[in-house]
């Protein structure tokens, strides 16, 4: 070995003293470290991990609505009357929404909103949802997507459509914008279309994606859909004909009533003027209500049909039987009845057709009142009709014991009591069913005849449907009332109307109930035209036309042949083929 | 002894490694459920949509006028219908209640 060479285990470097202590100390930092760990593990894991746990499902744990799909409404043949669609809505963050006053100005636009109304929706800040617009269009909604502000969104909500419009307005009703039914159908099926929400608890990734399912999901039901009884073609054409009808008289409104006979079904309930149920801006209550069934009236001359089957009933007479009428004036005790014309002596079936208040009033005074209550009853005068409609109205029909003797007579002619319109249609198909009052329906029943309660004799209702025929034919008070090809009967109705304590001088209600076809009937027709102001305003006159387009259409569409013989107007021959 | 743990220590490790493998996929099929569901959904109402619409271009009303303003057709009556009379006697008081 040299001198040179080198004793490595007594490098200075190495052979510097190290203490104990330092590697000891260390080791103690590392083992603390250690303890540590374990201590936020034991505090993490065991003593608060209820709170860790809670913590950490809300960041990533959701419970996603699924709303359920309200029902949509059908006609009697499957068409839509109503149905939700989904549509955009517009909403904004305040807390983070980019304040572009160049982009904001174009959303103002697009929203159909001044800029200053929008700056008021984002003045607070502290919010973070604001709803800019809901139910907006499609085509808005891109655009305003194409402008990418930030803090802009737009969101699913669904909006209820009605195809049909105005027509059906008051059958169908409205929803709101939360999706609650308002008006109509809408409204007293509310809960059946509605349905229910459900709800699923989800885990989401950081990307939004659902990743996966916690516990049990509870399913959406969706909301059922409602089939009326309703047949679009002929509401639609009814109310063509009214909003015709009220427009030529200039009238202040109108409604029309088809019911189907066997079924009891309502096959159109309509009035003029009406809304679209889709745009209710500027909505007034005229446009809004349901005439047909919440505005009542004294019923007039359409009364004397069911009192005078009510004499046939009692056996008090025959159809054939006669009555004085005398010179038109009639003393009941201190008040007199009167007629527009002198007729003398007149068989029961002129009392009907030629409309005589003394006729009726005479075969009332030979009643007892108890009776003629009951009937009234019995065919519906007095009470809310059985439909599903919110504000159907029950008339005014006062107990028997009140009544005195003139008050029984001008009730025999539809004066001292009242009734809606649905009722007097309802109550006339105790003519139509063969003496049954039938049970009126607004939902498709699928049956084809209903049976109802019998008011008068099959034979009694026939008479009588005859007497209803007289007023339609020459000689009657509503010529106007016969359609082509089907013998119809019927029986018109004017009636002061009552303004404050009396009645009002000018101010008329025309209608006609009827029956068609008048043999072998299938359907009644109530029509009713409120304030004529053009000249005319006998329900013969105002009223019985429309009864009669709406009849030849309605019989047409259900597929009922003439019976009566037409002339056959077809221009076109078939030529024979020559060779 | 030391092998037979080495062995179960990649046994272990491979299950795990398994498992996580086993939960990505449940998680990335639930978001493929999830995105053919809403879709399902939005197709759906996509339909009911069309539907709405199709009805709204045949109510009474735009038909009666499409029939009149460009086909001047007129509403028909008794007097220019000719009616017959199927042997059988069933089609010809029976309400055409078709769907459309």
């Amino acid at each position: 070995m040299s001198s040179r060479s080198v004793q490595y285990t007594s490098s200075p470097l190495l052979a510097s003293k190290t203490p104990i202590w330092r590697s000891q100390f260390i080791v103690a930092v590392i083992a603390a470290g250690f303890l540590g760990l374990v201590a936020r593990a034991a505090y993490v894991q065991v003593i608060d991990n209820a709170f860790f746990k809670r913590q950490g499902t809300v960041r990533f744990v959701r419970t996603l609505d699924l709303p359920a799909n309200r029902g949509r409404i059908l006609d009697r043949h499957g068409n839509i009357l109503a149905s939700s669609v989904p549509v955009p809505s517009i909403w904004a963050n305040p807390e983070d929404i980019e304040r572009d006053p160049a982009k904001l100005k174009a959303l103002a636009k697009l929203l159909g909103m001044n800029p200053a109304e929008l700056d008021k929706k984002l003045q607070d800040e502290d919010k973070t949802f604001v709803w800019l617009k809901r139910q907006v269009d499609d085509s808005v909604a891109k655009e305003i997507a194409a402008l990418k502000i930030k803090g802009v969104y737009d969101r699913k909500e669904y909006k209820r459509i009605y195809p049909e419009g105005e027509s059906v307005a008051h059958v169908v009703g409205f929803t709101n914008v939360e999706n609650l039914g308002q008006e109509g159908v809408e409204l007293t099926f509310n809960k059946a279309l509605g349905g229910k929400a459900g709800s699923r608890r989800v885990i989401k990734d950081r990307l939004g994606r659902v990743v996966e399912d916690i516990g049990e999901m509870v399913p959406p039901v969706d909301g059922e859909d409602l089939q009326l009884s309703i047949d679009s073609k002929v509401q639609y054409f009814a109310y063509e004909k009214i909003k015709e009808a009220v427009l030529t008289n200039k009238a202040a409104a109108g409604s029309v009533v088809v019911l189907d006979v066997k079924t009891g079904e309502i096959l159109a309930l309509t009035n003029y003027p009406s809304y679209s149920p889709g745009k209710r801006g500027n909505l007034s209550g005229a446009q809004l209500r349901n005439r047909a069934l919440t505005d009542t009236f004294e019923p007039g001359s359409t009364m004397k049909p069911i009192v005078v089957g009510l004499a046939l009933e009692k056996g008090l007479v025959t159809p054939e039987s006669t009555i004085q009428i005398g010179n038109g004036k009639f003393k009941v005790g201190t008040a007199t009845i009167t007629d527009e014309h002198a007729h003398g002596l007149l068989t029961i079936n002129q009392v009907i057709q030629k409309s005589s208040n003394i006729g009726a009033s005479k075969l009332a005074l030979q009643m007892q009142p108890h009776d003629m209550w009951e009937v009234f009853t019995q065919v519906g005068l007095g009470q809310k009709p059985q439909v599903p409609f919110p504000g159907a109205v029950s008339g005014k029909l006062r107990a028997y014991k009140t009544w005195r003797p003139i008050e029984q007579a001008t009730m025999s002619y539809g004066y001292g009591l009242s009734a809606s319109l649905f009722q007097l249609a309802q109550a006339y198909t105790v003519f139509a069913h063969d003496g049954e009052v039938v049970p009126v329906s607004l939902v498709k029943t699928n049956q084809s005849v209903m049976n109802g309660a019998r008011v008068f004799s099959s034979q009694n209702a026939a008479a009588m449907r005859n007497m209803l025929h007289l007023v339609t034919i020459q000689g009657g008070t509503a010529p106007k009332a016969q359609t082509m090809g089907y013998a119809v009967g019927g029986k018109t109705g004017t009636a002061h109307k009552v303004e404050g304590k009396g009645y009002a001088s000018k101010k008329y209600r025309g209608f006609f109930v009827g029956i068609a076809p008048i043999d072998n009937p299938r359907i009644v027709v109530a029509v009713m035209v409120d304030e004529p102001t053009n000249g005319a305003y006998f329900g013969g006159d105002v009223a019985a036309p429309v009864f009669s387009q709406t009849v030849q259409q309605t019989l047409r569409m259900m597929g009922v042949q003439p019976d009566m013989a037409v002339k056959p107007q077809v221009v076109t021959k078939v030529e024979k083929e020559s060779f | 002894m030391s092998r037979l743990s080495f062995l179960l220590m990649i046994a272990v490790m491979a299950s795990a490694l398994y498992l996580v493998r086993t939960q990505y996929e449940s998680r990335s099929l639930t978001t493929e459920i999830d995105r053919a569901t809403s879709l399902a959904r939005n197709l759906e109402t996509e339909n009911d949509r069309l539907d709405v619409e199709r009805r709204a271009q045949a109510t009474p009303l735009r038909v009666e006028k499409l029939a009149r303003e460009q086909l001047h057709m007129r509403t028909i009556t008794p007097a220019i219908t000719q009616y017959a009379t199927v042997p059988g006697g069933v089609a010809a008081s029976v309400p055409a209640e078709v769907r459309p």
